[in-house]
This record gives structure tokens, C-alpha cells and sequence, in this order.
């Protein structure tokens, strides 16, 4: 048998009402595959912003905000911790790596991050593309995203982006771009990267004068090991340590009174399971909305199928078996439905890239959204329930006899 | 099971009865047909108002209903007697169908529309059977790449005689067939119908309500209640005063 030129003919018959039907199915399956990818890529960045923070040390506070402030640089202030932990941390045998990242200054916008050197690139995994890392204390790196160029000279305000305009007061120290890093995928690719040190010089020493002490301290190194009389207060202490052990003997050991120690796999986890939350309701809600759209393109079919319950009749009266009728008027249904969810999953890909886009965006994190195993599993459940589906009209017209299918004029 | 004959059939039909039951209604009877008999390869028309049973009737002919009683027999092949889908078989092999609102499909081509009963069981056409299709339309008159959605009636019933003629059916089954057309394409189509079917020596009945039509064949009946008589008086009678 050979249905293909009697399908074609039939859908030509009903451009728009076929177009229809195929918008509809295309958006039902691109906002789920598009969810659903998006949800999966924002997991992926944010786990992967987190990857390099082991072990977060801060002063008692909250620990959701130590992670949004030193992992995703949201701006807070968060309570200082002395400079005695440090020194402490330092001299741990149990820690490979102590890291200070202090988020308080920004410039045009941009965060200024104190930290080291070896951290600001991963233990040398962010490479330097354009200049070197700093070396002293009056030079910085720059982020990927930073929009300015290497060797410009920057004069960092105090505070946050957002309280700058309330709290401005320049520093007067001048700080050179001498490095921008590779992309990282993370918020930190917005970020000016300066030496703990400059931060140390002109903030817990503000009043012997921000431009001598940077230029005291200019000649001197930067970076670990540090004396007691070079370490000041950080808010956050990023600590690698040397086993599995060390890692939760510190994260014990600094959970007091006075300070807090957590990983951030720990908030991460409770941000997803508000999230998964917030996925769950939105998840009911396209479920909804898709059952809405699967109903109506259902009831079209339907109709259009009823409609056709004399061509049906005819075809039968002219002899075609049960089967070419059958595969005729289901291969209709499944061309729509099948073209539907294959414009559906491409629709989704970019309807993830486009929200991937905009959360970028918003939180500086790369979401990079694919179509994976989950996705496509999606769309083939939906093509599978579809095709059952769309079996069913035709089903219905082999029961009834021919003549009553003629009359039906 | 191979039902192929390639001469026209005899009919034989005896005591045939169709019964209509409207929802709490005592049956009504439709058709009740004593004897009825065609010869192979002749033509007859069956006229009757419209609600006589003219379509039943024929329905039951190609096998599309079962009566209630009686036996309809084609040659060798009692009808009334075959399965649902042995019957769907002997009609595709057997019969060729044209039906008052031709049925063409919108979207194929005149000669698609002759060819589809072909795609029923094969995937590509056989050469042979195309040219058939070619010529039977190059006869009737109609283009074969013409859509059936823009073809006026009389082009429509005259592609559906092709389509009912190209397997070179032993039977034809005409149901009103040009009661949707005027005067004029009515008697070309019947024309059509009849040169067509002596050709290939099928056996046409064909249904009309239009006793001057039903002159153009040879021999007529009329449905009085349920049953069919033979028109050759009242015939002879309506030539005489059309002539007059």
C-alpha cells in the first residue's frame, strides 16, 4: 500500500488548521524540554562556581550569605574576621591552601575581590591571557568580563556597587590592570581581582593614609605566607584542605561562637531545594498548560477526523483494507504531532539558550543550557503518547460499517 | 482468494428484505424484492423517488449492507454470504463504484484520484495501469494533473467513472449519479458510463429518479413499494409523449 500521496493531499487540504495544530504541539514541548534543560544547566553553573570553594570560613552570621557573597560576589557586608584566624588557618597542617576573598569595593560597577593571586586563578587553571598575574600590591587583575583594558589605572570607591552612591569616598590609591583571566563561567568573571593586601592597606589602616600605606607596602610581596604584622581582618577565609578528614575536622573545629565554617555544597543544596520547589510549581504549571494544548489539539483532530468519516466511508467502498485506512489517517495525526515535537525540542534549545541568557545575566553565571538525555527523553515520551493518541480517531471509524460512513452526507 | 472475472456478471437476487427500526417504532420495510435478475454484461437503471430504497438497494449489490433476508448472488459468488472483509475483497476485485456526490478527493490530481484504488495494495503503480488511467481520462475529458478541489461537478463525476472503470470491474454500481448534474452533463455522463462499461463488458446497474435518463440504457425498473417492476410499458408510453 501506499497512503503518502492520499496524506499529502489531505494535509494540504487544511494548511492553517495543520500549522495550528503543529504551533501548538512545537510550544507544549518547548517550554517543558526548555525547563527542564535550563533547570539542569543552572544546577551545572552553579555547582561549578562553587567547584574551587573547599572549605568557607566567615564570622558567625548567616551562612547563605557567606556563600552568595564570597562564591557568587553578591554584595553584603559581611562581619570581619580577624586577622588571628588566618594566621591560625595558615599554620594548620591540615590545610594545603588558605585563600582571603573580601568583596567590599567596587569600581564602575565592578566588584573589587581581595584575594591571592594563586586563588583568583585557581591554582593557575584561570590562565592569564592578556599580561601576568599581580605581583604587587599596587596592581590587578581583571575578569574576562571586565570592560576595561589592561594597563589602564584604576581609583577603587568604597562599598558596594549599590551603596556607593550613598558611601562615596574614593580611595586615593592607584591601582594598575596588569592581567585580564580566561573566562571561568562564574560571577567572578566580573570581577577586579586585587591583592588581599591593597585591601588590608586601605582599609584597617584608613587613617595613616591609604596612598602611603599602599606605597609602604608597595616594595613587599604579596601573598602567603603572611606575618602577623602583615595579615589584617578578612570576612571570608576560602580553605583547601589536605584530606577528607582535615576538611571536616576544620569545618568542626571553626564552627563557634565567633566563627562559622560550612561548605557550600551545604547552602547550595538548600538553594536547590528552593528552587526544585519553585521548579516543582512551574513544573505543575506547564504540566497544566500542556494538558490544556495536548486537549485542544486532540478535540481539532477529533473534529477534523469526524469530517472526514465519509472520505473514510468512501475509501472503504472503494476497497481499501482496514489498514490502509487505518495508516492513513493515524500517519496524518502523527506527521502533525511529529513535526510539533521536533520544532518543540529545537524551540526549547533556543528558548533555554535565550533564558540561559538572561540568568547569565542577572547572576553573572554561565549558564550554558544543552539539550541532553532528559530533554530528549521528554520529547520522545510526548511523541510516543501523541502517536498512541492520534490512533485512536481512526480506531473509532473502523467499527463503524461502511454504508452508515457514506450516508453521512 | 482470487475473485478476478473479466466478463460481466449475472445478477440473481430472491427475496430480499430490508427493514428500517426507528428508536420505539415497529420496523418499517424498505426493500422487499420477490425476484430480480441482470444479465452479464447488460445495463439497467433502477429509478424511484428519493427515500424508495435505491441506495440500499445498491448498497446491498456491492455488499456494503447485509439484508435481512434473501440471497444475492453475482455469477458464482453468493454475496449475501461472504464475511465482512471476504466481502471488502470481492468489491475491490469486482466492483467499480460511482456515487452521486462523486467523492473524489481534493488535493490529488484527476489522475491521482483514478489511481488510488491501486495504492491500496501496491506501492507504485504499474506502468501499464497509469497509461489505462491516462486514457480513460483523455475519454471522459478531463486533464490529469487538474486538483479534484477546482474541477467543476460534471469533471468530478466524470474522473469518478474513470476511477470506477480502471481495474476493467465485472460490475458497475452507479448510485444517482447525475443527480447533481444538469441536463446536458447528465446525459453525457450516462453516455460515458455506458460506452464505458461496454468496453470492458461490465455489468452497470445504475440508480437515477430520472425516468428519461434511465431510457438511455438497456432495460429500466421502477421501486414500488420496495419491490422492482419493469418499466418497458410505462417506458414505451413517456418516449411516445416526449415525442409527441
Amino acid at each position: 500500500m501506499n497512503p503518502l500521496p492520499l496524506i499529502v493531499a489531505e494535509l494540504r487540504r487544511n494548511p492553517l488548521g495543520c500549522a495550528a495544530v503543529v504551533a501548538l504541539i512545537a510550544v507544549a514541548v518547548a517550554l517543558g524540554v526548555a525547563l527542564s534543560a535550563q533547570e539542569r544547566a543552572l544546577r551545572l553553573a552553579s555547582a561549578r562556581a562553587a567547584d574551587r570553594f573547599d572549605l568557607v570560613v566567615g564570622a558567625s552570621g548567616s551562612p547563605t550569605q557567606l556563600v552568595l557573597t564570597t562564591v557568587y560576589l553578591q554584595p553584603a557586608a559581611l562581619d570581619l574576621l580577624p586577622a588571628r584566624t588566618l594566621l591560625l588557618l595558615q599554620a594548620d597542617a591540615g590545610v594545603a591552601e588558605v585563600a582571603p576573598v573580601a568583596v567590599t569595593d567596587s569600581f564602575r560597577g565592578y566588584p573589587l575581590v581581595g584575594t591571592t593571586a594563586k586563588f583568583a586563578t585557581n591554582g593557575g587553571k584561570l590562565s592569564v591571557v592578556d599580561g601576568r598575574a599581580f605581583q604587587r600590591v599596587d596592581e590587578v587583575m581583571i575578569g574576562a568580563s571586565v570592560d576595561l583594558p589592561v594597563g589602564e589605572k584604576i581609583r577603587p570607591a568604597h562599598g558596594t556597587p549599590a551603596e556607593n552612591v550613598l558611601e562615596a569616598h574614593d580611595h586615593d590609591a592607584q591601582l594598575t590592570i596588569v592581567g585580564r583571566l580566561v573566562r571561568s563561567g562564574t560571577p567572578w568573571d566580573h570581577a577586579i581581582l586585587v591583592p588581599i593586601e591593597a585591601m588590608w592597606a586601605m582599609h584597617a589602616r584608613p587613617s595613616s593614609g591609604t596612598s602611603e600605606a599602599v606605597n609602604a607596602t608597595a616594595s613587599s610581596h604579596v601573598g602567603p605566607p603572611w606575618s602577623a604584622v602583615e595579615a589584617g581582618p578578612v570576612p571570608a577565609l576560602v580553605v583547601r584542605p589536605r584530606t577528607v578528614t582535615d576538611a571536616y575536622r576544620l569545618r568542626q573545629q571553626y564552627r563557634g561562637r565567633e566563627t562559622m565554617a560550612l561548605f557550600p555544597a551545604e547552602v547550595l543544596n538548600q538553594l536547590y531545594a528552593v528552587l526544585g520547589n519553585v521548579h516543582d510549581l512551574l513544573r505543575s504549571v506547564t504540566f497544566v498548560f500542556d494538558g490544556l494544548l495536548v486537549t485542544g489539539v486532540l478535540l481539532i483532530i477529533v473534529t477534523v477526523i469526524s469530517a472526514r468519516r465519509q472520505s473514510i466511508g468512501v475509501l472503504r467502498a472503494l476497497g481499501a483494507p482496514p489498514a490502509f485506512v487505518f495508516v492513513t489517517v493515524w500517519l496524518q495525526g502523527a506527521v502533525l504531532i511529529g513535526t510539533g515535537v521536533l520544532l518543540g525540542v529545537g524551540l526549547g534549545f533556543v528558548l533555554a539558550k535565550a533564558m540561559g541568557a538572561m540568568v547569565s545575566e542577572q547572576l553573572g553565571l554561565a549558564v550554558d543550557a544543552t539539550i541532553g538525555a532528559p530533554e530528549l527523553a521528554l520529547a520522545a515520551a510526548l511523541l510516543g503518547v501523541g502517536s498512541v493518541l492520534a490512533a485512536a480517531p481512526s480506531l473509532s471509524t473502523l467499527r463503524v460499517p461502511v454504508a452508515r460512513l457514506l450516508r453521512l452526507a | 482468494m482470487v475473485f478476478r472475472t473479466f466478463a460481466g456478471l449475472g445478477l440473481d437476487a430472491h427475496g430480499l428484505r430490508v427493514e428500517f427500526t426507528d428508536r420505539g417504532r415497529s420496523p418499517r420495510v424498505v426493500l422487499d424484492v420477490g425476484e430480480f435478475r441482470v444479465d452479464g454484461g447488460s445495463q439497467v437503471a433502477i429509478c424511484g423517488p428519493s427515500g424508495s430504497g435505491k441506495t440500499t438497494l445498491l448498497h446491498l449489490f456491492a455488499g456494503l449492507e447485509r439484508p435481512a433476508r434473501g440471497v444475492i448472488r453475482w455469477g458464482e459468488i453468493e454475496v449475501t454470504a461472504l464475511g465482512e472483509r471476504v466481502a471488502d475483497l470481492w468489491r475491490r476485485e469486482t466492483v467499480g463504484l460511482v456515487f452521486q456526490q462523486f467523492h473524489l478527493f481534493p488535493g490529488l490530481s484527476a489522475l491521482e484520484n483514478v489511481l488510488l484504488p491501486l495504492r491500496f495494495d501496491r506501492w507504485s503503480i504499474d506502468p501499464a495501469m497509469r497509461a489505462r488511467a491516462l486514457k480513460l481520462l483523455e475519454r471522459v475529458g478531463v486533464l490529469p494533473g487538474s486538483d479534484a478541489a477546482w474541477l467543476s461537478r460534471g469533471e468530478l463525476q466524470r474522473v469518478a467513472v474513470a476511477r470506477a472503470l480502471l481495474r476493467k470491474p465485472a460490475i458497475v454500481l452507479a448510485d444517482e449519479p447525475t443527480a447533481s448534474l444538469d441536463r446536458d452533463m447528465a446525459n453525457v455522463v450516462t453516455d460515458l458510463l455506458s460506452s464505458l462499461c461496454r468496453s470492458v463488458n461490465a455489468t452497470l446497474v445504475m440508480t437515477t429518479h430520472d425516468r428519461l435518463l434511465a431510457t438511455r440504457l438497456d432495460q429500466a425498473y421502477d421501486i414500488v413499494n420496495g419491490d422492482l417492476r419493469s418499466q418497458t410499458l410505462a417506458c414505451m408510453q413517456q418516449r411516445l409523449k416526449s415525442v409527441a
